[in-house]
């Protein structure tokens, strides 16, 4: 079973990366499954509501909290 | 006449759905951004019009095409809305219905894909949608036609009282309620507008929509102007989003119905392993293409362009001389039939089989969802030069026709990174210039022919990403790039949609041979066979010689010494198709054995790679310089993408001129 | 005489279709569009009309 994390701070962001998220259904305390992640901090693969998005490293590891860059 | 807009997000497979209502096709493919102009469309045995638009995800703008939408609604006023759904993704499709149902034209929903929603063990009851949402409601499968036929009748048998509806207003918090209702009312009192339409105009303004906020600006509408700061310091569109989500959610649970699923094999995520694995994802996306090399010269393409060759240059060309003579046409005119029309434009049609099966190649990859997880894996790349994975996808378009490849750059969000990948898209090698790869490969590397191709290709994108990272230094762009990318779910290929796909690609090859080959056929034709003194039939004496000629000692470095390939380089800044036309013309010949056989006694092989990298990159066509003007607005970029394609081309080819004749 | 008269005619004739093609490239490929597709009239309508609000 793939790992699953909960999105928030996304204040941190900048609007039109938030915007986006936000058209695709991901907002504030949404869980979300992590699929695939690639080398070298390439993007990565989440999964929601059998909906797949692909997204940048730096913009997940802000959502979930973990420490930037 | 009646109008009706189709709206949606993107992947809802919107343009599947104009298609089947219009018999008509569109451009179809499984990822974001197909449409990025709006198209219109007929629904047979009606005066209904569609509007096909670009797909959204909110009426607030990101990128140019989204713009497209906000700014049609803004200024037309459809009959009727269909907004297309995909049902599986019904919560955040439905965030731009409600925008969509505010502004109070008639809307009908469509839950397309359907059976992606079953396949999830899950049914929405249309009733309640439609009791919540005060519109109809009808369930499609367009893939599979499920759905289509009814939806057809409803929307031809459209009357006038069925095209009246009043707006859904939601339960927004107080305070944004009386802020909406001020602003309706003092629009509707000084500028004389429509009451659902102000009420819409309110909501979207006070929502942020910069699209919204331009058109407040340039028609000075005050009484939201003025209140501007106040909306935003009471984040009155955290407001209105929480809102809108909330009833969203509350609706699909009161609508959500449980079946029982058929529990397929996960499709998808099963290719997904494959195709987006870490490691393997980029030799996979390299090997695709490959193959399409491979199927493109090799296997088909070829053979069946060489039968065609066969027949033009042979019987055809005999049997026409023989009519033309007998039919007492002078020297002139049947050199201009024989050696000029059916040589050049004939010469260009041997192609059709080659083109097409890459075009069948790339319909495919579209149709199937692969393009978005190219994206995905090009995206640590593109990075590294200030892009983003999306810029990716424009320039794979780009090999079909750079033209459309710089429309489609409309989808990427950042204005620096859309000016950049409109720049470098005419490096990418459209597929005017693949004739002559076709022959200088067929002369030179007849062992190899789909791997030189493939290389031309790769140095193409090579070079396109260089000049790309010189523009990031240049521009200073930052790392704010927006890189979001939905990955939808995988199709079976269908065999129409690829048709239709490949023939909407491929049909305006064959029509540029009837008109800018033509014309360029016959521009060639003339400065070859005629000089200072009259009609000449050394074509060695001609205007196009004594032209090519004087610049023989510019060219000479790179190693292009024979006037004929300099003189077609000018035809083929009309259409690249025109550099082979030309050749044919000059060298009087129809037959592709008699030129390659003329070719291999100029040059070498190594100045033959150094030709195919100078025509890859010496120049946009006219087509492609119109469009950059046309979308940056600048005709210091469009002279700029001239002059640095000259530049970069010839000290290319110098290069590998240089080195490969000093190894060789 | 009149073979002659037909020959030149037909000649001029495809010159002249040329040269009326030409034009016409040109003038599409001022608006931005290629030989080869057909963007509908009413989106470059659509695009005027954006640019005259700005």
């Amino acid at each position: 079973m793939a790992a699953t994390y909960t999105l928030s701070h996304f204040d941190r962001l900048n609007e039109a990366t938030q915007e986006r998220l936000h058209n695709l259904g991901l907002y504030e305390g949404i869980t979300v499954a992590l699929i695939q992640r690639y080398p070298f901090h390439g993007p990565v693969i989440i999964e929601n509501e059998h909906q797949r998005i692909g997204l940048r490293y730096r913009v997940f590891t802000q959502l979930t909290g973990g420490s930037n860059q | 006449m009646t109008t009706v807009a189709l709206l949606g997000n993107p992947n809802t497979g919107k343009t599947t759905i104009f298609n089947s209502l219009t018999d008509k096709y569109a451009y179809v493919g499984n990822w974001t951004g197909v449409t990025v102009e709006k198209k219109l469309g007929q629904i047979k045995n009606s005066s209904v019009t569609l509007v096909d638009l670009p797909g959204v995800y909110s009426l607030n703008p990101l990128t140019k095409d989204e713009a497209v939408v906000t700014s049609y609604l803004l200024n037309n006023h459809p009959d009727l809305i269909l907004n297309v759904t995909n049902a599986g993704q019904l919560k955040r499709n439905l965030l731009l219905t409600i925008e969509v149902l505010e502004l109070g034209a008639p809307v009908i929903l469509n839950l397309n894909m359907i059976d992606d929603l079953k396949r999830q063990g899950k049914y929405y009851d249309p009733s309640i949608l439609e009791d919540w949402l005060g519109c109809k409601v009808k369930t499609t499968n367009a893939r599979t036609h499920e759905g289509v036929a009814t939806l057809k009748a409803d929307l031809a048998n459209l009357t006038a009282d069925q095209t009246s509806s009043s707006p859904l207003l939601l339960d927004y918090p107080p305070m944004v309620k009386q802020a909406i209702r001020q602003a309706t009312e003092a629009l509707v009192q000084d500028y004389d507008m429509n009451h659902d339409f102000a009420q819409w105009l309110s909501i979207q303004y006070i929502n942020k929509n910069k699209a919204v906020r331009r058109y407040a600006l340039f028609h000075d509408l005050t009484p939201l102007r003025s209140q501007e700061k106040y909306y935003d310091a009471q984040d009155f569109e955290g407001q209105i989003f929480n809102t809108r989500f909330s009833f969203i959610e509350r609706l699909l649970a009161a609508a959500s119905q449980t079946i029982s699923s058929a529990n397929q094999v996960e499709l998808t995520s099963k290719i997904d392993r494959v195709v987006t694995n870490p490691v393997l994802g980029l030799p996979i996306f390299a090997g695709i293409f490959f193959l399409i090399f491979k199927l493109s010269f090799d296997w088909v393409g070829t053979p069946l362009s060489d039968l065609l060759d066969s027949f033009i240059s042979g019987p055809l060309s005999t049997w026409a001389e023989q009519f033309l003579t007998a039919a007492g046409a002078l020297p002139v005119l049947r050199s201009l039939i024989v050696n000029g029309l059916i040589a050049g434009v004939g010469g260009i049609l041997v192609f059709i089989p080659q083109i097409f099966v890459l075009f069948a190649c790339i319909s495919l990859l579209e149709d199937s969802g692969y393009m978005a997880r190219a994206a995905l894996v090009t995206d640590r790349i593109m990075q590294l030069i200030g892009l983003n994975g999306k810029s990716f996808i424009p320039l794979i378009i780009g090999f079909g026709c750079n033209v459309t490849g710089i429309m489609a750059a409309r989808t990427i969000e950042q204005p620096k990174e859309r000016l950049i990948t409109t720049l470098i898209s005419p490096f990418m090698s459209c597929s005017a210039r693949l004739p002559v790869y076709s022959l200088v490969v067929a002369a030179f590397f007849p062992k190899h022919q789909a791997l030189i191709v493939l290389s031309v290709y790769f140095l193409g994108i090579v070079v396109a990403l260089l000049v790309a990272k010189g523009y990031q230094l240049l521009f200073g762009v930052s790392d704010s790039s927006v890189f979001i990318v939905e990955l939808p779910q995988y199709h079976l290929p269908r065999f129409d949609v690829i048709w239709h796909g490949t023939w909407d690609k491929g049909k305006g090859f064959v029509k540029k041979a009837g008109t800018v080959i033509f014309a360029g056929t016959v521009l060639i034709w003339l400065l070859s066979s005629f000089s200072t003194h009259g009609y000449v039939t050394n074509s060695s004496q001609s205007f196009a010689a004594s032209l090519g000629r004087q610049l023989v000692p510019f060219l000479a470095p790179i190693g292009i010494t024979q006037w004929q390939t300099i003189a077609a380089l000018f035809t083929g800044i009309l259409a690249k198709e025109a550099i082979t036309s030309s050749m044919m013309v000059m060298f009087h010949t129809s037959s592709q054995a008699v030129l390659i056989s003329a070719l291999g006694q100029f040059i070498n092989p190594v100045a033959a790679y150094a030709l195919l990298v100078f025509i890859l990159l010496y120049a946009p066509c006219f087509a492609t310089l119109g469009t950059i003007k046309q979308e940056t607005g600048s005709t210091k970029w469009t002279i700029w993408s001239l002059v640095s394609s000259l530049i970069i081309a010839y000290g290319l080819s110098w290069l590998i001129f240089t080195i490969g004749s000093f190894l060789v | 005489m009149i073979s002659l008269i037909t020959n030149t005619v037909i000649i001029l004739l495809i010159v002249a279709l040329a040269f009326w093609q030409l034009v016409k490239v040109f003038k599409r490929a001022k608006k931005g569009k290629c030989a080869a597709c057909d963007y509908d009239c009413a989106v470059k309508k659509q695009v005027l009309k954006q640019k005259s609000l700005h």
